[in-house]
């Protein structure tokens, strides 16, 4: 009986309030999406990390007809220079900091390049003798790459030593900057949040303070007076909360796993079941955040 | 704890009613024992500390000083989230009724005890049976407006006795009706009190008071000025020139009564 009590009154109060609670919905949806973005951009860096740190290579490219290097002066690269290098890559020297070497030759380095801008019109303007030749070198340890780095650009025939590690930490760091600009939003919103539902509750209150008058007079508890607010707060926040999920979901779904991952092939996208565990975080945070803001709230503007 | 006290429902010990600080208090140093089943009038000019005195009973205010006891209890030791406890074994009644004006007659009784928790059938059960105490059989479905004042105040009464409590305060609930209709009000308090609830009603009604002849505690600044069994709204005793005229005046109205009667 209490409980059903206590449900009629939250739709009531629901009903009442609904510009309101429809608002309160609105920003929780808001702020709780920019968390969630945060979140999944964190988990997309995670995924990057873990799946290209094994991968990524120094690359030594090889000069080819349109090289300006200075150690291209002498024209492409030519068999004795690239047998020259691959002795220096097998000599005790540098072996000991490498795990293996692959030679990407200029045809493979054109089919790989066609690959990857498959759906791309670059790839009719760019012929395979434009695209350097080069050894791939696996680092046993990516931190000493300033020796292979010292060891090879100087040599002849080399047009430059790139690390891929350092490319993909640019990304790393412009992707965390990303998520903490995420965070900021969210803050902010999650403030606006807090005082909507703080407003809200505060006038659910002052409508229904005759029903609460004559609930205390009655002897109603603590609770069953208060509950139906809190919970017309928490339930507008849950609804958010839900709606933001659902948006990273879509999103994750049909633009990660969509779109992106269509453009960028060898990128490993977080996948829309990974999001899924985002969820649950941004529901307890709605409501949480909703109980505690009204619960205070009632503390000030509701007499038990 | 002697017999005395458990035979007083309300008990009020040198209590003290100060709201602002350089104001004079509200009660000051009151001392009052209301017993078990009693009928009491609470009279006195506009801010002698009637309401206030109310309030004390209910906890909804703190005495500044002295002890408040119900059914033998220091109020002061209630803790809060006993408080509805304390509530549920007290009724009360206002001037203005205080009904929900979007539920109708039923539904307004039964929210007192909805909101206690009470099953459905008990509500289906006794919330007809109040009704039927206070005179308003088949006006279940009634929405407020459609009452009049004397039926809306029946309906308060229903609500708050509805649960049963020993002690009803009644914060002038005639004071929005005519004579007549305030009489009809008094029948069903007095019914209410025949079954053995304490009553204790402020008023300024004096025709009311004469009429129903039972105890009168009045209150002047705060301070107990008079308590006497089976009174009138003004002392019989003359203590000063204004009193006697005061005296005199009611004893005509009195006399104007039991002419009325006879
Ligand atoms: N909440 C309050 N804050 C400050 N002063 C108050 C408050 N309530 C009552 N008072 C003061 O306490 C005194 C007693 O008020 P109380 O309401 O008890 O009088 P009353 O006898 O019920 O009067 P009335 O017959 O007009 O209802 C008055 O002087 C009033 O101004
Ligand atoms: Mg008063």
């Amino acid at each position: 009986m209490r409980l059903l009590f206590i449900l009629g009154e939250i739709g009531s109060g629901l009903r009442r309030n609904l510009s309101m609670v429809i608002s309160v919905v609105l920003v929780t949806f808001v702020s709780l999406t920019f968390v969630g973005a945060a979140g999944m951009l964190q988990m997309q860096i995670n995924q990057m990390k873990g799946y290209w740190y094994d991968k990524v290579q120094v690359a030594v490219f090889l000069c080819n007809d349109g090289s300006t290097a200075v150690g291209c002066a002498s024209g492409p690269a030519t068999k004795e220079q690239q047998e020259n290098l691959q002795a220096m890559l097998e000599s005790p020297a540098v072996k000991q900091y490498i795990n293996d070497f692959q030679f990407e030759s200029q045809a493979e380095a054109y089919k790989h390049f066609k690959e990857q801008f498959s759906n791309s019109p670059i790839v009719d303007s760019v012929s395979e003798d434009q695209l350097p030749a080069s050894f791939r070198i696996n680092m046993k340890n990516p931190e000493k790459y300033q020796i292979i780095s010292e060891t090879f650009s100087s040599q002849p025939g080399v047009e430059t030593v790139s690390d891929q590690r350092q490319v993909l930490e640019r990304i790393f760091s412009w992707m965390n900057g990303a998520s903490v600009a995420a965070v900021g939003v969210a803050a902010v919103m999650i403030f606006c949040a807090v005082l909507l539902i703080t407003t809200t509750i505060r006038l659910s209150a002052f409508s229904r303070r005759r029903e609460t008058g004559i609930m205390r007079l009655v002897g109603a508890s603590k609770t069953v007076i208060q509950l139906p607010f809190i919970l017309e707060g928490v339930i507008a926040a849950v609804v958010g909360a839900v709606l933001a999920s659902v948006t990273l979901w879509l999103m994750a779904h049909f633009w990660l796993n969509g779109d992106l991952s269509r453009q960028f092939l060898n990128t490993p996208f977080i996948s829309s079941t990974q999001v899924l565990v985002i969820a649950p975080v941004l529901i307890a945070l709605g409501a949480g955040l909703a109980g505690i803001s009204s619960l205070l709230t009632l503390r000030r503007y509701l007499k038990v | 704890m002697s017999g005395g006290v458990l035979r007083a429902m309300i008990r009020f010990e040198n209590v003290t009613k100060v709201y602002e600080q350089n104001a004079r208090p509200a009660l000051d140093s009151v001392s009052l024992e209301i017993n078990r089943g009693e009928f009491t009038f609470l009279v006195g000019a506009s801010g002698s500390g009637k309401s206030t005195f109310l309030r004390l009973i209910l906890k909804e205010d703190k005495a500044s000083a002295g002890s408040v006891y119900v059914a033998g209890q220091n109020v002061a030791n209630i803790s809060s989230w006993r408080v509805p406890k304390l509530r549920r074994g007290i009724g009360v009644v206002f001037q203005d009724f205080r009904l929900l004006p979007q539920k109708n007659v039923f539904a307004n009784v039964a929210f007192a005890m909805q909101v206690i928790g009470k099953s459905r059938s008990i509500i289906r059960e006794t919330v007809p049976e109040v009704l039927k105490t206070v005179g308003l059989e088949g006006k279940e479905r009634r929405m407020p407006h459609e009452l009049s004042g004397g039926e809306q105040q029946r309906v308060a009464i229903a609500r708050a006795v509805v649960n049963r409590p020993g002690i009803l305060l009644a914060d002038e609930p005639t004071g929005n009706l005519d004579p007549i209709t305030s009489m009809g009000i008094m029948g069903v308090l007095d019914k209410i009190n025949q079954n053995g609830t304490t009553v204790v009603m402020a008023t300024h009604d004096d025709d009311i008071v004469n009429e129903m002849r039972r105890r009168v505690v009045e209150l002047k600044n705060g301070k107990v000025i008079r308590d006497e069994a089976k009174a009138l709204y003004t002392s019989m005793i003359p203590v000063v020139g204004e009193s006697r005229r005061l005296r005199d005046a009611s004893g005509e109205e009195l006399d104007r009564a039991q002419g009325a009667q006879l």
